[in-house]
């Protein structure tokens, strides 16, 4: 190849680049794009069943900001352990414990009745609403949430669950808004409660 | 070279050091309160002040039926949970359990853990032995 077709092969890819550049700033600069994300898509009213065994739909959860966790109260871990940590967060808050729902939805309604759940969350120093469900019921809500859980057999019997970690936090009305999880630190945590209890 | 001899001596001594013994100190031992069957988790802090390392092999306890070196895990979001098999405590060196990772879980446990209350739990070093531990049952949104 002789020098001068390199040169003009190497100035063509400089200007595909550039073309490729402006074509990445005009759809970021769009605004219609940048406005619809599919966070809309997680959340969406549900009926499950409260601790007093009763139908619990949704809608008694707006006007007010939650925080939604999946869980199970034969978790020994991880669990008690997000419960605490939201308890806590919500005390740091400092604004009250009115500022926001702590939400248990239980992933083992084959175990987690009504009133276990009752008795689960009077373990905790604060409010926590408890939920679980028919088997259906409690798929549906996980397709909602992105949520995912698994049974895992133990090799002395009985079984364990695994679950997507991440607390889902909704706006008052009801509206997706981020997600906690374990690993970020609570100063973060502490910022995205605020925002949603602004 | 002869300079060098003593070094050398040196040297073969303090490697010989390696050979002496660990000193396991345990310490810190919580779990949070549990209800019905299910079961607890334990976070011990594990002090190694010796000379030599040692491995944590086990756990037991009179209060439940089952105790076994557990480790909490995030894989893609997803909290997961394995048998921890032996963990290495290199001299020196302490290990604090922390919610989340390395905890003993409590399989079959007599009574629901009750906050205030405490229990004994041993744990078992291939070096060391059997250690014990009291473990109290703090509230449950401590830590």
């Amino acid at each position: 190849m002789s020098l001068t077709r390199l040169r003009l092969l190497l100035w063509l890819m400089v200007g595909a680049v550039g073309i490729g550049l402006v074509a990445l700033v005009w759809r970021q600069s769009d605004p219609q794009r940048s406005a619809s994300t599919s966070l809309g898509t997680i959340g969406g009213p549900f009926t499950l069943i409260g601790t007093d065994g009763k139908p619990f739909a949704s809608s008694k959860l707006i006007g007010k900001p939650s925080a939604i966790f999946f869980g199970f109260t034969h978790c020994p871990d991880v669990c008690p352990t997000t419960l605490a940590r939201l308890t806590k967060l919500r005390k740091q808050l400092g604004k009250g414990q009115d500022a926001f729902s702590i939400v248990l939805i239980s992933v083992d309604p084959e175990r987690d009745t009504p009133a276990d759940l009752r008795e689960y969350v009077t373990l905790f120093d604060t409010p926590v609403i408890a939920l679980t469900g028919s088997a259906a019921q409690v798929e549906q809500v996980k397709k909602q949430f992105g949520a995912f859980s698994r049974k895992v057999e133990q090799p002395g019997g009985g079984y364990n669950v695994e679950h997507t970690a991440a607390v889902m936090l909704m706006d008052e009305k009801g509206d997706f808004v981020a997600t906690l999880t374990p690993e970020e630190g609570d100063q973060v945590a502490l910022d995205k409660l605020e925002r949603i209890t602004a | 070279m002869k300079r060098a001899l003593p070094i050398c001596f040196a040297l073969l001594v303090a490697a010989c050091g390696q050979n002496g013994e660990p000193d396991i100190q345990l310490g810190n031992a919580w779990a949070r309160p549990t209800r019905g069957d299910s079961p607890g988790a334990v976070y011990v802090a594990i002090n190694n002040k010796g000379s030599a390392d040692d491995r944590l092999t086990g756990a037991f306890s009179d209060h439940a039926a089952m105790a076994m070196v557990h480790q909490s895990e995030l894989v893609d979001g997803v909290a997961t949970m394995r048998m921890a098999g032996e963990i290495n405590v290199p001299a020196g060196s302490r290990i604090e359990m922390v919610p989340g990772g390395t905890h003993i879980m409590l399989e079959g446990l007599r009574a629901p853990l009750k906050t205030g209350d405490s229990f004994e739990l041993v744990l078992k070093f291939r070096k060391s032995g059997d250690r014990k531990v009291t473990v109290d049952v703090t509230k449950a949104e401590q830590k």
